[in-house]
């Protein structure tokens, strides 16, 4: 599904250049959940970046299903971003004036063809997040987490290759935190594919892989035998608070 | 439509900042509002002087006492045009068909019937009526033996006879200026308001020689007047004929006043092709003002719109990131930044038309100024609107479209 060999990433212009990222490659198969892990400044930002085709590498190769996207101009990564890749961000990134039905069609505006049932689509996106009884609500009238939420259903309704989050509940206490990650165990089960960039072990540990990194290199690529389960986690902590 | 969705989301964003959108707004409605007022006024006003302009026989040439160029007056002041210029001037100058000398007199004191107005008093000859192409309405007019004798008598316009006779029948009754008494021979056909917009129907005419000599107690003429044959006519020099004819008119005064230019005129002339040339260069001068002024007040506006934009897209790096990062193209953000410059551009150009309009309708109510339209001018405001807008928008929408997503979703 994505295949990355030896990129390096480099910033800077002239004597004083950084290089964040030295000669990483791995590869991520279609339904793989992994977590990407790392302190900050190690470069975890910039792959979520490379990954997501918002920032090109200096050096390297990158395949995302049949695409060679280091050779891509800007436009055609922007159709890819749009149809491949479903991004959820630590700053959710919501547009504050619009209703959370309008939020999650906004790619849609984007897609090479506006779908017919675009509004259905987005019904279904906040249904299936269990917001349903929110969809006419402003990102200023719901919870982190209920917006944290909305911004998944954005990340779903072009029925993207990858869901890309970046420290997804970095910004939520921690039973919207465990809400989201059964978001991700559920969509994981349906068979997509996500990659969530962490500091966090407790994030880290419901993926099945996780590829750590160290001073821009992969320090660390080893599967979990047994990942938590935070729809397990999520149902035991719903019934502790009705029991008190 | 992909292009319709971005001005839909361009849109949207207008109307969730209200203010705002009427701010950038602001300086196209006014411009474009000022702008058809403008136009529509000074189109009726150059209509209404066409149509005074109109009225001046195209066949007439006047030589007026008193320098100065264009649509002149007689001077009273002036006493050097004298009644043998006319002479020479029938003598002299081909193609003329009738000449006439007229002396006047304006705001004199007139009594009769036992009442008192003021008239004016234009002194005649016979062949007046014929180059003024004005007639006897009742009794009849100055004759050459009328002219041979001084006689005492006169005509009266139609607004004086009916202010001092009213219903009365005034032939054969006396009239008095100053000292001298004039019986009433005829009654002029009324005209109303003349070439220069005096009412031309108060006035009182009397033979030229009794009028210089008893009245006046004067030599000179106020202006001579004459028609000209074919006063279209190319000549073999190439020059048109009335033209031609005025020149060579004014040749001859030269010579006979003794005048070398660049020596002042001592008189003007006025014919047709003048006065609408005179006509044109007001219409131009306002067709000026117009441009300057649209050039000023939309380009102001422009400049507002394009810093309020400007602001626009700072304030907003976040949300162009994440249109970017969703999978806009730098396209999709210029065409949405400018849909929103432009869509303020059209409401402020619909809204400032409709405005212009009816400021002008109520001016033309309560404020006397005839109004015209013309829709190519309008078309031009429009155009001229659109293309600031655009200018103004292009620039914001340039700095979004390059905005990099990685750098403002931090």
């Amino acid at each position: 599904m994505i295949e990355l060999v030896d990129i390096d990433k480099t910033y800077g212009i002239g004597d004083i250049t950084t290089q964040v990222l030295k000669g990483v490659s791995f590869c991520v198969d279609k339904g793989e959940y992994v977590a990407v892990m790392g302190a900050s400044g190690t470069g975890k930002t910039t792959l979520m970046n490379l990954v997501g085709l918002l920032d090109k590498p200096t050096a390297g190769r990158y395949r995302l299903e049949d695409n060679d996207v280091v050779t891509l101009e800007d436009e055609a990564l922007s159709h890819l971003r749009n149809r491949k890749i479903g991004f959820v961000f630590q700053q959710f990134h919501l547009l504050d004036r619009a209703n959370a039905l309008r939020n999650v069609m906004l790619p849609l505006i984007y897609a090479d063809r506006y779908p017919e049932d675009a509004e259905d689509r987005a019904k279904k996106a906040l249904e299936a997040v269990g917001l349903a009884d929110r969809m006419h609500y402003n990102p200023n009238k719901l919870s982190g987490g209920q917006q944290q939420r909305v911004a998944i259903a954005r990340a779903l309704i072009n029925d993207p290759a990858i869901i890309l989050a970046d420290e997804p509940t970095g910004n939520l206490d921690s039973k919207s935190g465990i809400e989201i990650l059964a978001i991700f165990k559920r969509l994981h089960k349906q068979g997509r594919t996500i990659i969530v960039i962490t500091h966090d072990n407790n994030v880290a540990e419901h993926a099945d892989r996780i590829i750590v990194l160290k001073d821009g290199q992969i320090a660390e690529d080893k599967p979990i035998m047994q990942p938590r389960d935070a729809e397990t986690e999520l149902k035991e902590l719903n019934n502790k608070e009705g029991q008190s | 439509m992909r292009i319709l969705r971005l001005t839909q989301e361009g849109i949207r964003a207008l109307l969730t900042h209200k203010l705002r959108a009427f701010f950038m707004m602001a300086g196209t409605l006014i411009g474009v509002a000022a702008l058809t007022a403008i136009m529509t006024i000074s189109i009726g006003t150059a209509r209404k002087l066409k149509q005074q302009a109109s009225k001046w026989p195209h066949d007439v040439i006047k030589v007026n006492a008193g320098g100065g160029k264009g649509y002149t007056m007689p001077q009273e002041a002036i006493t050097t045009l004298l009644p043998a210029d006319a002479e020479a001037i029938q003598d002299q100058i081909d193609n003329l068909v009738l000449v006439t000398s007229v002396a006047e007199k304006r705001g004199l004191s007139i009594k009769g019937n036992s009442r008192q107005t003021g008239t004016n008093v234009f002194s005649i000859q016979p062949n007046w009526h014929e180059v003024m192409n004005w007639y006897i309405d009742q009794g009849e007019s100055v004759t050459d033996e009328d002219i041979a004798t001084m006689a005492r008598v006169c005509v009266l316009g139609a607004t004086i006879r009916e202010e001092l006779f009213g219903e009365q029948d005034p032939i054969g009754e006396m009239v008095q200026i100053g000292n001298v008494h004039l019986r009433i021979k005829g009654i002029l056909k009324p005209r109303g308001v003349g070439t220069s917009g005096r009412a031309s129907d108060d006035r009182i005419l009397v033979p030229l020689s009794t009028a210089l000599r008893r009245l006046f107690n004067q030599e000179h003429l106020s202006y001579i007047r004459m028609t000209v044959r074919d006063p279209d006519k190319i000549e073999d020099t190439g020059e048109i004929r009335i033209e031609r004819t005025a020149e060579e008119v004014r040749q001859l005064l030269h010579e006979r006043h003794h005048i070398t230019p660049p020596q002042e005129d001592d008189f003007s002339i006025v014919h047709s092709s003048i006065v609408i040339k005179d006509i044109r260069s007001i219409s131009k001068t306002t067709t000026v003002l117009l441009i300057v002024l649209a050039g000023l007040s939309l380009i102001v506006g422009g400049i507002v719109l394009m810093n309020i934009m400007l602001v626009s897209v700072n304030e907003r790096t976040k949300e162009i990131g994440l249109r970017r990062a969703l999978g806009a193209t730098r396209g999709d953000i210029f065409i949405q930044f400018l849909d929103e410059s432009l869509a303020v551009t059209v409401v402020g150009i619909v809204i400032g038309g409709i405005l212009g309009w009816i400021v002008s309708i109520l001016l033309e109510k309560y404020r006397d100024l005839s109004i015209g339209n013309s829709w190519g001018l309008f078309a031009l405001i429009v155009l001229f609107a659109l293309l600031i807008g655009i200018f103004s928008g292009v620039q914001p929408a340039r700095r979004a479209a390059k905005l990099q997503p990685v750098e403002t979703l931090r």
